[in-house]
């Protein structure tokens, strides 16, 4: 009999190729993973033996990942460039999921229509839409498929014996490793350990009638029959995994993954955290929720026993945090490390067959005359309608999920900065990018900078990375506190990393940057906004990198083509035969298994109904659930939370229609107020958490205290309001609260300054830097400095000045010794100096010496904490000396000084009073520096406050500070001796600019204050200019 | 045994002699230097000639302050001779050689010197900006250098020509171990200096230094205001004399300066303007409440300003407080200026609520069209007996036992 072409299989794969293939080219770059494969493959396309890569993380080495879908992509790169190499893999991986999806399928049911049917419900199976179109995971899905086309040569080896399968087995099992190192270990455990116990029953069932006669004894017995091929392939198929990606596994070894677990969405309980159910568990089970115990039927029928238990623990694993077992069954590293969803991923993908086998039935089958039979056509056609309906409707919402809560920010036009870092040797410098989303990867592999930032959180080194709970510093807003904490760090040392420059694509960051000490340069055509430090070295031209001896580069350069090599010379000559039909080829054995398709259960019908009551019941409870939780109005909390919901989204307009209508404020007035108020708290923050406590309450009137915490790049604030709401009807409004009314006196007024311009090179050319363009370094002049210890820490406090006759930047880099000349400790200042200063202006400083936070993974990480939260650096032995080196440069922006301290009120512990910004600039976060004074008029502690909310021109604004209560304050040296300026003996260099210092020339005018330990301060003003005009 | 023995004592004789007829064999190979000349010019070519006994090839070593090459000889009829590569011979200094893998060392040195004429003159000049007054300076070094980029002779002439406002000046300097280089001390003016160099009629470039002047010394300070009302509205400027360092140059602009304001309370306020052609104008906006402020500017550590002392008068003399709705709605005003005027939106009004007289919380009202209304919720304030303090340009009102119900 001469065998057709599978009309179902080639509609699938016709399907898949129009579906998909014309949709990745809108999604799969916007996709979480995509671009970061794009960068390794860009690493291959340029050096394809040398695993080392510099461009990220200071470096690290690509041998961290399975390199054959990489080093795929950088091959065809070399053809039609980067891009065309990604959507080449996408296609093939496709086509490679969609024929495996049947040959496996054919494999479990024997039956090609069948098989058919699962094929074209795979191409819209929703698992594989999200893996593809949402996370990206290209090698996970060659992997996968590569897996599934396997599975039926390893049954036939298994079977039959011939040693041509084996050989085929094998092969494509390489082909898996080198593409995906976690597929082919799972991958044995969930799809050939159940394989192997299928094949024995096969076996153990030629012996009896039935496989209602296959005993256990028989079981056992054939076991130890079958065992010599099982162990034969096992041991094999282990020694590939071991030897294909060998480098993979030895680095493995070398860099252990010590780092502290990133959170992953996947291991939440999806009950909390309902945006990861959806995500990582409604999405890719979709429709096969509602057939599960069909799914369940089946695998536990006797033959497939095996493929029962494991779908059951790829079913409960992939429920993460939800149930305490996956973590139990994982342990407590590997819940941590790995990402569960991919269990539900090859859950879904177990299930394929089944559920083709299914919609057969059902469609054509034996299930569509026991329902027509029992409940009529019309119910038939009727549920058909309703699976299909919801089939597409999840393949629809899932693909529609990246349009409407997209994932990444817009899309960032990188040639301005590929640009901009190639050009006047930028390069020589590292970079950082923020808020960019995954797209940083993107900018990775076109340019040939460094970043200290990276996109593949695995192969992180620096401790200051692995020790936080953060993927990236590139999104360190969303990670919370953790995030801009580790941000910070990089921030304020910069000349650790030689990080220069940062592209910004998020304001969000702005005052942080500034705080630090950093300089906006210029904003790029495409809107990103270019950031400079001064006074970092440029990267060294020689940089460290762990080798590895060259058989490992061989080895790993050769070895992932090969497999596809031998893959294919294996594979060649059934894939022909197969394609072409050029020969009659005999059915494969396990065609011998055909399952009956002429009797459906009614029991399994009933159950099927109960199930799908179930489970529509739990789904109806919890929308209404949400509802209730959501319905914006219906309480006064719900109402308060919704209103400051909206105002962190700045959705005013909806942030309006909770103002009660009553109140004669109008919409064009409300929004006309929010647009003027400018500051920390509403233009940077970051709505974190927000709890409500109604005071008092009557049917019509509720008065609420209401806490909201915030998260701004500079630290955490937290502000207690108390809003009254009111019922109009049946909804809830808010009360509104009113802005300030200050009329400033003048209407139209000047002011004259002083600008400056630093010309760079002043001839255009690409050569170095003339040696007479270059600008002294303006002097500064540490006019105190003393370390001191504040309760359990070390600071080095002190003042600074500009005695040059330009503005200079500051940078302040203290480091700590022992009294055997010991380095302990070294630190930049961070927010607590004025870093631009004019000319003969003076700015009191603290360094703190931060460690690297949690850097015992022992230490618990708090849930919420504060960016500002501070963790003291682990000193080994007590500090007695200090160094300060202080370095000066000669900056151009950011000089605005106009404001004034207007009044001032002391009480005992808190100082308060009133902030006039005098200047043509919106000012949008002031800043106080506090210095603190002993009885004898010493200096012996500096504090900072930022304020919440900016000052408009000629407005004022008041401020509240608390004096610390009761700090142990010691002083442990004031030997300045060790204080140098440019490189230079402070002293020296001083002394040639003010001969005669007036010392403590301003100590008559120290504000007295009323406190056991602190008897004067000084309040010095420092801003930060958001958009200068 | 004894055979051994004799055996032995031959052999050892025999690596003896081997060895003395050895020695008297290598005596024979011999070479001598036959140039004379020690002395060169940059560019010249320089080959040394040996005499040898026998036409093989010899090695030269040669070495130079710029590196080291070791060279094999041409031999023709017992004349060896070597020729110096133009990339040593192109360097002044002393090039020494050594000819290698012979038994006898033969070596010596060459001086080779720079040509006496200039092609370009090397400059460089730094700091580029000094602070005016003679202590500070800038240094040029100048290095004339010939055809073959070496330094020239030692003791060659420079003239270095400098103009500074309406002085031109030439001085001589001589190199010295490769360079010529002066000090230029800061003149007392500010300003700009050109600066040049010339040497054997070559001149270089021109450069300049900024001369910046040096720091302030002690200045005054002068108010200005429209009125003298403490309005908590208008705007007082404070500014400076023209500030000028010891040698009557106006300081820099954009000079930093602090204004400390002492009040009467001893509270310390501040403002602060950078100078320009050494004025600076600093603002600050009038207290709401009558104040004696004491006003002293500074350049810290440096210079300051005389004292001075500006007063401002009350503006409101007395308002009405009335009460609402159980005593819940409090207003304030009219508030009237000193004209009779409303005062300007935003005068301040803190309401101080105190409960068996601890502070439960304090209220601020800005006016509006000269009055301000304070709402006390009953959902927060229960009923009960409060004492409030309303407090508003600079006069106190106390209501004690103040209900509310």
């Amino acid at each position: 009999m001469k065998e057709k072409s599978n009309k179902y299989l080639i509609t699938a794969i016709l399907l898949a190729l129009l579906f998909h293939g014309s949709t990745i080219f809108f999604t799969l770059e916007t996709t979480y993973d995509a671009l970061i494969h794009l960068f390794f493959a860009d690493h291959y396309a340029n050096s394809w033996f040398e695993p080392w890569n510099y461009r990220w993380y200071t470096g690290f080495t690509v041998q961290s990942y399975p390199p054959l879908v990489h080093q795929t992509m950088g091959a065809l790169s070399l053809v039609g460039g980067l891009k065309f190499g990604l959507f080449t893999v996408a296609f093939v991986a496709i086509i490679l999921f969609v024929t495996g999806a049947y040959r496996y399928s054919l494999l479990i049911t024997s039956n090609r229509t069948v098989a058919g049917y699962a094929a074209i419900l795979a191409v819209f199976s929703s698992s594989f839409v999200e893996t593809l179109h949402i996370f990206g995971q290209l090698p996970s899905i060659v992997g996968v498929s590569i897996l599934m086309h396997a599975l039926p040569e390893i049954y036939l080896w298994l079977k039959t014996g011939k040693y041509k399968f084996f050989f085929t087995s094998l092969s494509l099992i390489s082909v898996t490793v080198t593409s995906h190192h976690v597929t082919p270990i799972f991958g044995m455990l969930f799809f050939i350990f159940p394989l192997i116990g299928t094949v024995i029953m096969d076996v153990a069932r030629e012996e009896v009638n039935s496989y209602k006669e296959v005993t256990f004894s028989l079981f056992l017995k054939t076991f130890f029959k079958q065992l010599k091929k099982n162990l034969a392939f096992g041991l094999s198929a282990l020694f590939l995994i071991v030897f294909c990606i060998f480098p993979y596994w030895l680095n493995s070894k070398k860099n252990p993954i010590t780092q502290v677990p990133i959170p992953h969405g996947s291991r939440d309980s999806f009950i909390d955290v309902t945006s990861s159910g959806l995500v990582f568990f409604t999405i890719p089970w979709g429709l096969l929720l509602f057939i599960l115990p069909y799914i369940f039927y089946r695998y536990y029928s006797k033959r497939y026993l095996f493929f029962g238990l494991s779908f059951t623990m790829l079913v409960i694993l992939g429920t993460g945090g939800t149930t305490p077992i996956p973590k139990m069954i994982l342990g407590e590293t590997a819940f941590n490390i790995l990402t569960l969803d991919r269990f539900t991923l090859w859950g879904s993908i177990m299930s394929i067959p089944i559920f083709g086998e299914f919609v057969y039935r059902f469609v054509e089958g034996d299930l569509k005359e026991l329902i027509q039979e029992k409940f009529g056509a019309v119910y038939h056609r009727l549920l058909g309608g309703l699976l299909a309906f919801f089939y597409v409707a999840m393949v629809v919402f899932t693909m529609s999920l990246g349009y409407f809560r997209p994932s990444q920010p817009q899309k960032i036009k990188m040639l301005p900065i590929v640009n901009f870092l190639s050009q006047d040797s930028h390069d020589h410098w590292r970079y950082l990018t923020l808020g960019f989303g995954d797209q940083m990867a993107w900018l990775g592999a076109q340019s040939n900078a460094m970043s200290v930032d990276g996109n593949y959180h695995s192969a992180r080194r620096l401790p200051e990375l692995t020790t936080r709970p953060i993927e990236r510093l590139e999104n360190s807003k969303f990670k919370g506190v953790a995030g801009i904490g580790s941000l910070q760090q990089f921030l304020t040392t910069p000349e650790k990393y030689n990080l220069k420059y940062i592209f910004s694509n998020d304001k969000f960051y702005d005052p942080v940057l500034f705080f630090c000490g950093w300089q906006r340069l210029s904003q790029l055509e495409n809107g990103i906004m270019v950031w400079e430090k001064l006074n970092v070295p440029p990267v060294s031209s020689i940089l460290p990198k762990e080798d590895v001896p060259a058989w490992v580069k061989i080895m790993w350069g050769v070895i992932p083509f090969l497999t596809v090599l031998f893959a294919f010379i294996f594979n060649v000559q059934s894939l022909i035969i197969n394609a072409l039909k050029t020969k009659t080829k005999p059915n494969p054995i396990y065609f011998k298994y055909k399952n009956d398709y002429s009797k459906f259960s009614k029991n399994v019908l009933k159950a099927f109904h109960i199930w799908a009551v179930l489970l529509i019941i739990t789904i109806s409870y919890a929308c209404y659930m949400f509802y209730i939780k959501n319905d914006t109005q219906r309480s006064p909390e719900n109402v308060v939370k919704a209103y400051y919901d909206a105002i962190d989204f700045k959705e005013l307009n909806k942030s309006f229609s909770y103002i009660d209508p009553k109140d004669n404020l109008t919409r064009a007035q409300y929004l006309l107020e929010i647009s003027v108020t400018d500051g920390l708290l509403s233009s940077y923050a970051k709505l974190d958490a927000i709890t409500t406590e109604v005071l008092k309450k009557t049917d019509s009137l509720t008065t609420l205290k209401v806490e909201t915490k915030w998260i701004t790049p500079l630290e955490k604030l937290s502000k207690v309001e108390f809003r009254t709401t009111v019922k109009r009807g049946r909804k809830w409004y808010l009360k509104p609260t009113r802005k300030s009314i200050d009329l400033p006196p003048d209407q139209l007024y000047s002011k004259n300054t002083t600008g400056y311009f630093n010309q760079g090179r002043r001839r255009i050319t690409t050569e170095q830097t003339h040696h007479e363009d270059v600008l002294k370094q303006p002097v500064l002049e540490i006019v105190s400095a003393k370390l001191i210890k504040f309760n359990k820490r070390y600071s080095i406090i002190g003042e600074v000045q500009n005695i040059d006759n330009v503005p200079s930047d500051v940078v302040l880099k203290g480091t700590l010794y022992n009294d055997d000349n010991k380095e302990l400790a070294t630190y930049n200042a961070k927010h607590i100096i004025k870093h631009k200063l004019m000319p003969k202006e003076i700015s009191a400083f603290r360094i703190n010496f931060e460690g690297i936070a949690w850097s015992k993974t022992k230490d618990s990480i708090p849930k919420t904490f504060n960016p500002d939260e501070f963790t003291p650096i682990e000193l080994s032995e007590q500090p007695t000396k200090f160094n300060l080196q202080a370095a000066g440069n000669t900056s151009n922006s950011d000089l605005f000084k106009d404001v004034v301290l207007s009044e001032v009120n002391i009480s005992s512990n808190t100082i308060s009073g009133t902030l006039f910004n005098s200047g043509i600039q919106e000012i949008t976060v002031p800043q106080l520096i506090i210095t603190f004074y002993n009885k004898d008029k010493e200096m012996i502690w500096v504090d900072n406050l930022f304020l919440k909310e900016g000052i408009r021109q000629e407005r004022k604004l008041r401020f509240n500070y608390s004096i610390p209560k009761d700090p142990k304050i010691k002083s442990i040296s004031n030997d300045m001796s060790y204080c140098f300026v440019n490189g230079l003996p402070n002293k020296d260099i001083a002394s040639k600019i003010i001969p005669n210092r007036i010392h403590n020339h301003t100590i008559s005018k120290l504000q007295k204050v009323d406190h056991s330990l602190f008897s004067y301060i000084k309040i010095e003003l420092n801003i930060y200019i958001g958009n200068p005009k | 045994m004894k055979l051994k023995k004799s055996f032995a004592l031959l052999l050892f004789q025999l690596v003896i002699v081997s060895f003395l007829a050895q020695e008297t064999n290598t005596k024979q190979t011999s070479i001598t230097l036959l140039s004379t000349k020690t002395n060169y010019i940059v560019g010249e070519d320089i080959i040394l000639n040996f005499k040898v006994k026998k036409d093989t090839v010899f090695q030269l070593y040669c070495s130079n302050s710029y590196g080291s090459i070791v060279l094999q000889s041409k031999v023709l009829s017992q004349k060896a001779s070597f020729t110096v590569p133009r990339f040593l011979s192109k360097k002044r200094g002393i090039l020494s050689w050594k000819i290698i893998n012979t038994d006898e060392t033969i070596s010596g040195n060459i001086s080779i010197s720079s040509q006496q004429h200039p092609t370009s003159i090397e400059t460089y000049l730094g700091p580029p900006s000094i602070d005016a007054g003679g202590l500070d300076y800038t240094m040029l070094v100048v290095i004339p250098t010939d055809s073959l980029d070496n330094p020239i002779l030692d003791n060659s002439k420079v003239d270095v020509k400098y103009q500074f406002l309406k002085s031109e000046n030439i001085t001589p300097i001589y190199t010295d171990k490769l360079i010529g280089y002066k000090n230029f001390y800061a003149p007392k003016k500010s300003g700009r200096m050109i600066i040049s160099s010339e040497c054997h009629g070559l001149n270089s470039k021109e450069f300049d230094v900024n001369i910046m002047p040096a720091i302030a010394t002690d200045f005054k300070i002068f108010t200005h205001r429209n009125h003298e009302y403490a309005d908590g509205n208008q705007i007082t400027t404070l500014y400076t004399s023209i500030i000028k360092d010891k040698n009557n140059n106006i300081i820099s602009d954009g000079s930093y300066i602090e204004f400390y304001i002492t009040d009467q309370k001893g509270g310390i306020l501040k403002t602060a303007a950078t100078t320009i052609n050494g004025v600076a104008h600093a603002k600050i906006v009038h207290p709401d409440f009558e104040d004696t402020w004491k006003i002293k500017a500074y350049f810290i550590g440096i210079a300051e300003s005389n004292t001075i002392t500006i007063k401002y008068k009350k503006v409101i003399e007395d308002y009405n407080v009335a009460f609402k709705q159980h005593n819940r709605i409090i207003t304030v005003g009219p508030l009237e200026s000193f004209m009779g005027q409303l005062i300007p939106d935003g005068l301040s009004i803190k309401l101080s609520i105190y409960k068996n007289k601890t502070l439960i919380k304090e209220l601020f009202k800005e006016s509006n069209n000269g009055f301000a209304s304070f709402y006390l919720d009953p959902n927060i304030y229960e009923n009960n007996e409060y004492q409030v303090i309303i407090e508003t340009a600079g006069i106190k009102k106390e209501f004690k036992s103040f209900k509310l119900w």
